[in-house]
């Protein structure tokens, strides 16, 4: 067919064309800005371009970065809760646990909001030379240690809601992959307790110290 | 001077006309009329295993509360976006249950094709609002199915293998207006069914492209060892795939194909000669991944979704082929 016999007129043709241009910048320019990220933070001219695009976007949850398993696959990370009853008796629960969620797209929904805790983990902080040094990096990390906070203390009022009375405690628990290498020589079974390790929440300073 | 001029023109003219014949030659329904189908479906399932755990995930105790999920978006951690939704206002679990009802309900008439020009916008719009309340809880899923849903909009999806068809057709013998003709629409070419046609191919090219890109800032896609690091993950793992570290040349080619694959989709699923190639390694990924790394829902919604790449008069030949078959099978 060409163009002369397409059934809609030129100038709806050219409207349709504009909201199709606008529409294809509010999907290319989310993903670029993540990938355009440095050392000056996001690439000027592409953080630019999306100020006029950015609400839209986020309105249809087209800003996405899209790295799914990437840059690289790597560890889990899981929500271990310790639940005590009054009476002192004590149970633990882990978050994913596919024995607890089905089906799987349930699993996966307690998965990714494993995930989701340890993606926005801030250890407490700013630090006093961060303070000193740059006072608004150190309220970035103020505002990001209380998002995280908040969530997790979301997460603990849930089970303790789940759990009436008892007392709730949770941890981040990073599940690790096998070293491929290490697998070949000697296979281990990926439940293995040495592929599990408890992700501390504690200053930096203490962490670098340790 | 002049000649030149002409030829610039000509030149300009000949782009203007390749982008009118891309985004608006009428298009039949047929293919995104199936789409409609897999996706109602995927969205219905979606909302009924939310179902298994409403309060969870929604309301004053669910694991974001109300208050929290709001906070995320609204800048009191710093930034404030646009991802608003008003299920941050929902604290009563019956109104909760009301309105997930009423969305369970809209998604089912939206995969039969009932009411479709307006079950698929309102569809699409309640599960907008959810992915706004779910934060933190999302994944791929949600995502290749909204967009699928929200393209769906433009095109008249319930024109065929749906109950607004079965409508039409059983009432075919009466005119009965324009806004008839709007709701319960002709299974014909249209710009529009093609508008969404074209900017769904481009969105997945848009999630290749960058999936690629992402993948290649990392080291284990080059040195191939990255789907032996994804299947031996044990909390997608859904199938036991370690015995591939004994093949090293297997999961590497795996790797690479994966990594050069993502990159170069957005060029080679357009040629005819490469598509069949591209869309085959597109079912056998998305396969892979719903059987071995435990995302059956994404895996299916990829594969659909890629289908968008299949002409109409493909779809439709192909059912009437399996329709025959089956009637002189029973015949």
């Amino acid at each position: 067919m060409d163009s002369a016999s397409i059934p809609i007129n030129k100038r709806v043709r050219l409207l349709f064309s504009i909201l199709i241009v606008g529409h294809l910048l509010a999907l290319v320019l989310p993903p670029l800005s993540v990938q355009t990220r440095g050392r000056i933070g996001q690439s000027p001219s592409v953080s630019t371009a999306l100020e006029w695009f950015e609400s839209y976007s986020q309105l249809l949850y087209i800003d996405r970065g899209y790295a799914f398993f990437a840059p690289d696959p790597g560890p889990s990370h899981l929500i271990q809760a310790a639940i005590t009853n009054p009476q002192g008796k004590r149970i633990e629960r882990m978050y994913p646990d596919r024995d607890q969620q089905w089906p799987r797209l349930l699993y996966h929904r307690h998965f990714m909001l494993s995930e989701f805790m340890e993606e926005i983990y801030q250890p407490p902080g700013p630090p006093e030379e961060l303070r000193q040094a740059n006072r608004q990096e150190a309220q970035y990390w103020s505002l990001s240690r209380s998002r995280y906070e908040h969530v997790r203390q979301s997460i603990v009022d849930h089970l303790k809601y789940e759990y009436p009375g008892d007392e709730v405690a949770i941890r981040r628990i990073e599940h690790l992959v096998p070293d491929l290498i290490d697998y070949q020589q000697e296979p281990v079974q990926l439940t293995d307790e040495r592929l599990y390790r408890v992700l501390l929440d504690q200053p930096i300073q203490q962490e670098a110290s340790k | 001077m002049n000649l030149r001029g002409n030829s610039l023109k000509n030149w300009l003219l000949g782009y203007v006309d390749a982008w009118d014949r891309f985004w608006f030659t009428p298009r039949l329904p047929h293919a995104l009329s199936i789409l409609r189908i897999i996706a109602g479906v995927m969205l219905l399932y979606s909302h009924l295993v939310l179902a298994t755990d409403l309060t969870a995930f929604l309301g004053d105790t669910a694991w974001v509360n109300n208050e929290t999920a709001m906070q995320l978006h609204d800048g009191t951690f710093g930034t404030s976006d646009f991802g608003r939704t008003y299920l941050w206002f929902i604290s009563s679990p019956t109104l909760l249950w009301v309105h997930h009802g009423f969305a369970i309900a809209v998604t089912a008439c939206f995969a039969m094709g009932v009411m479709t020009r307006i079950t698929s916008p309102l569809a699409w719009f309640l599960q907008l609002m959810y992915l706004h309340r779910l934060t933190g809880t999302l994944f791929g899923f949600d995502q290749i199915l909204t967009y699928v849903a929200m393209y769906l909009i433009l095109a008249p999806s319930g024109s065929c293998y749906s109950v607004d068809a079965w409508i039409r057709t059983r009432f075919a013998s009466v005119d009965r207006g324009r806004f008839w003709n709007w709701l319960f629409p002709e299974a014909k070419a249209t710009v529009l069914s093609n508008v969404a046609t074209r900017l769904l191919q481009l969105h997945l090219c848009v999630i290749y492209l960058f999936g690629g890109i992402s993948k290649a800032r990392g080291q284990t896609w080059w040195d191939g060892t990255a789907v032996w690091y994804s299947v031996s993950n044990y909390e997608y793992q859904s199938l036991d795939m370690t015995w591939l570290s004994d093949y090293p040349r297997l999961f590497s080619a795996m790797t690479h194909a994966t990594l050069f694959w993502e990159i170069f989709y957005c060029a080679l699923i357009w040629p005819r000669l490469t598509r069949p190639f591209i869309l085959a390694i597109a079912v056998a990924l998305h396969a892979g991944i719903a059987l071995a790394l435990g995302m059956i829902t994404f895996g299916i919604m990829m594969i659909a979704a890629n289908m968008i790449f299949i002409s109409p008069e493909s779809v439709q030949h192909t059912l009437i082929s399996l329709r025959r078959s089956s009637q002189h099978a029973e015949g």
